[in-house]
């Protein structure tokens, strides 16, 4: 008999469930008892343990919830079976314990510092010592796009010994929920101090203000306007953590286009395409080309969309609405349009019968948001300054810029990324694949969670 | 020139054809054949449209159905310059609605191009429309007020049709550039007039004329046979209905028959326009025999099947001196006899979308 998934959070109800202030109110105290009852008691270590024994899990094929994750998500998610294999597996291989150990060192400079009074060396002289407490209860407001966001939330929520209430955007509670399962088959305690619900945001406001009584801090993910609408709604106390949408670009150097290893360079530049269908904030909309007259960014733009369509047979992109479609399909016969127009300045390669894929290349730095979905442009600009003009207007939302250049270039390259604004620099191909410890949008992962205690000796 | 002699040679050819469709539509053989000529001769003008046709690998000296012709999209009225029309020979032009801080589309008239574009509208107006006796009132404001919009030079046209004054304009421009209504006269007039009404405007202009007429507590009895003719969408302008809500409020607040209702569909990039038609209690486009549709699927690019709904496509012979075929921002699906609108694409464009899709 196949494996089903059990019955035991609210998302397990169905999308169609209905649910009462009163079944809220009641979750939220459960969770609070559970918390205090399964989580308080326990040491880091004994976290750490549950974590990266699930991930391990999670890595093996025949494990009953990487199975229903990658047969049904497909349905469910509408990412193809591959991107959700990749994007599964990096997640869950970043998540052992020593990378949940570098994480806490890196954020609270001790591995005890959650359970008891500690101090790391550099503190030593100040005589005291110092305890991290995480709050009680967490709701999450997790974003419909890509799953990871919200089960690193839950992973960091537990890391803090803080009971969690999930809430996903509708249709999106399918891996959280998963992944809430898989941790409460490893320890059920543990898993009885999460739950996963999804509703429409905003449209239940009578159980989110429940949600906002009960809980000591609430984390967003969405538009600045839904930070905004969470942000008004909640009581003066409450700790709020909001994560504004965000986009990505890529920045290749000259150098990197005059080597010999261009053709890598293209298959990394199509990895961050196809990584998560390029739905996520981590993914480019732009990749940026120098350009000095030699046509080195037209070229990327064709090497990439020889590369694309070659990849499509192996790792599809998942089916996508008809508004997306539309959208792709419109954009695609405006730069069809445009090139006609101006040959020079403008070109675009697109899937043959489908929107699979798409790239645009345009002589010209003004920064582009994509219609997502695999539609990329390749932008010449002759400096990272052009570029830097070019992606003004998005210059307070950028998160992540995937750099290939020489690697003497390399640190210049990143001071000057960095002081513009990016809050993360990795090399193109890695762009949907951060380490444990990246800092979502440059803030801390944990400070922003804990209350600290400070003890002078 | 000479390529402009030839569109001008088309346009008459055309004017003199249209006169006839009345009693003898273009059959789909004829339309094929207009089509491409119309195709082959606006290319010669517009080098961007033959390159557009050999980059798809089309050969113009062999026959291709119309279908096949490259449409341009109503986004590229904003950016290029689309007409076959000599520029000291170009009197005046269409904008699409918008506000004054966003680009908007140009669509460019000469003399010849406004004789043809006035012998489509009328044409197909008056086969649809009885409004001679009527009386005739708009919700917008008047031409010289708005002289660049194709939906006012289209109900002043109507005016004239059913012989009524200047007075019949009851829109103001507002200090931001959008419309208003003045309420107290156009209420004023529909409490006495005994004639028939002819009575058109926008939708979101009829949702606030009718909220305005709750607020008041107005029902207007309006005398037997006038008619209620609404057109285009909202694009933030008042809170938004449904067709059947809009229609039904209508209903009631004019003491109307749902029949007595029609919506119009055009845009200033065409320059013929689809009256929808109830029949059955469904209501469908039409346009006349010289603009045909297509629809076509987002994601293959190819024609979509009945009850699919696809990309609006309207290939519009009248666009001689412009572009032949346009590709529109509405998605669509197939009828019997035409096709019925199915909402929008994302209003983003590529310049000014939102952040909300990452």
């Amino acid at each position: 008999m196949a494996f089903e998934i059990p019955n035991y959070f609210m998302a397990d109800l169905g999308p169609e469930a209905e649910f009462t202030t009163q079944m809220v109110t009641e979750a939220c105290l459960t969770l609070r008892r559970n918390g205090e009852h399964y989580l308080k008691t326990r040491d880091t270590a004994a976290i750490i343990r549950v974590l990266s024994l699930t991930a391990e899990n999670w890595l093996e094929d025949d494990y009953p919830f990487r199975k229903i994750a990658l047969g049904r998500g497909p349905l469910e998610t509408g990412f193809a079976r591959e991107v959700l294999q990749a994007g599964l597996d990096h997640f869950f291989g970043q998540l052992t314990g020593e990378n949940l150990e570098d994480l806490l060192l890196q954020e609270l400079g001790h591995l005890k510092r959650l359970d008891r009074p500690c101090a790391a060396r550099c503190e030593a002289g100040a005589n005291k010592e110092s305890l991290a407490t995480g709050p009680d209860l967490i709701t999450h407001y997790a974003a419909g796009n890509v799953p990871v966001p919200a089960m690193m939330s839950m992973v960091l929520g537990l890391l803090v010994r803080s009971s969690q209430f999930v809430k996903c955007a509708r249709g999106a509670s399918f891996i959280p929920r998963l992944f809430a399962h898989s941790l409460y088959t490893t320890d059920a305690k543990l898993g009885s101090c999460l739950e996963i619900a999804e509703w429409k945001g905003g449209k239940e406001k009578h159980l989110e203000d429940v949600l906002h009584q009960h809980s000591e801090c609430v984390t967003a993910t969405g538009s600045d306007e839904t930070l905004d609408a969470i942000r008004h709604r909640l009581p003066g106390r409450t700790r709020f953590l909001g994560y504004g949408h965000q986009v990505s670009f890529g920045y290749v150097t000259l150098e990197a286009m005059g080597g010999h290893q261009v053709k890598r360079l293209v298959r990394a530049a199509a990895d961050d395409v196809i990584a998560w269908d390029q739905l996520g904030c981590l993914s480019p909309h732009v990749f940026y080309v120098e350009n000095d007259g030699r046509e080195q960014a037209l070229r990327f733009a064709e090497l990439l969309a020889d590369e694309l369509e070659k990849r499509e047979k192996a790792v599809p992109r998942g089916e996508v609405s008809k508004r997306a479609a539309a959208e792709i399909a419109s954009r695609r016969s405006m730069y069809e349009v445009r090139s006609a127009h101006m040959p020079d300045t403008v070109r675009h390669w697109c899937s043959e019968g489908n929107t699979d894929w798409t790239v645009v290349y345009e002589n010209d730095p003004l920064f582009q948001l994509s219609c997502l979905n695999r539609f990329i442009y390749v932008k010449a600009t002759p400096t990272l300054d052009d570029a830097f003009k070019g992606a003004e207007m998005v210059r307070e939302h950028v998160s992540t810029v995937g750099l290939a250049c020489a690697e003497d270039e390399k640190e210049e390259l990143a001071r000057r990324l960095a002081r513009w604004g990016a809050t993360r620099i990795c090399p193109i191909g890695r762009m949907q694949k951060p380490p444990l410890t990246w800092r979502h949008d440059g803030r801390p992962l944990l400070g922003d969670l804990v209350r600290w205690t400070d003890w002078e000796l | 020139m000479e390529n402009f002699g030839r569109i001008q040679e088309f346009g008459e050819r055309l004017h003199a054809r249209m006169a006839r469709a009345g009693d003898e539509p273009l059959g789909d053989a004829e339309f094929d054949e207009l089509a491409l000529e119309l195709f082959r001769r606006q290319a010669a003008c517009m080098p961007t449209l033959e390159r557009l046709a050999v980059r798809r690998g089309l050969n113009l000296s062999n026959r291709v159905p119309w279908q096949q012709l490259p449409a341009i999209p109503t986004r590229m009225f904003k950016e290029l310059d689309l007409s076959c029309i000599p520029e000291h020979l170009r009197s005046t032009y269409f904008l699409s609605s918008g506000t004054t801080s966003e680009a908007r589309s140009r669509h460019w008239h000469g003399d010849e191009s406004m004789r043809l574009y006035e012998r489509s509208l009328m044409t197909w107006f008056h086969r649809n429309h009885r409004v001679e006796r009527h009386r005739f009132l708009s919700l917008t404001p008047d031409a010289s007020a708005a002289p660049n919009s194709s939906l006012v030079h289209m109900f002043d046209r109507f005016r004239l049709s059913a012989g009524c004054g200047l007075d019949s304009f009851f829109g103001r421009i507002a200090g931001d550039g959008s419309w208003q209504v003045d309420f107290e006269g156009l209420f004023n007039v529909l409490k006495l007039e005994t004639r028939p009404v002819f009575l058109v405007g926008t939708a979101f202009a009829f949702v606030h004329v009718l909220d305005e007429m709750k607020a008041r507590g107005l029902v207007f009895e309006l005398p037997a046979g006038s008619r209620l003719m609404e057109t285009g969408g909202y694009k933030g302008r008042s809170r938004v209905l449904t067709k059947e809500e809009l229609h039904g409020q209508m209903r009631i607040g004019f003491s109307v028959r749902l029949e007595d209702i029609v919506c119009e569909y055009g845009m200033s990039e065409l320059s013929s326009q689809a009256y929808d038609v109830l029949s059955g209690g469904v209501r469908e486009f039409r346009f006349p025999s010289w603009a045909r549709v297509l629809l076509v699927s987002p994601e293959t690019g190819r024609e979509v099947g009945e009850g699919e709904v696809g990309i609006l496509r309207v290939c519009d012979l009248a666009n001689t001196f412009s572009v032949m075929a346009v590709q529109t921002e509405d998605l669509a699906i197939r009828t019997c006899g035409g096709f019925q609108l199915k909402g929008r694409l994302a209003e983003a464009e590529p310049r000014g979308c939102s952040l909300m899709a990452a």
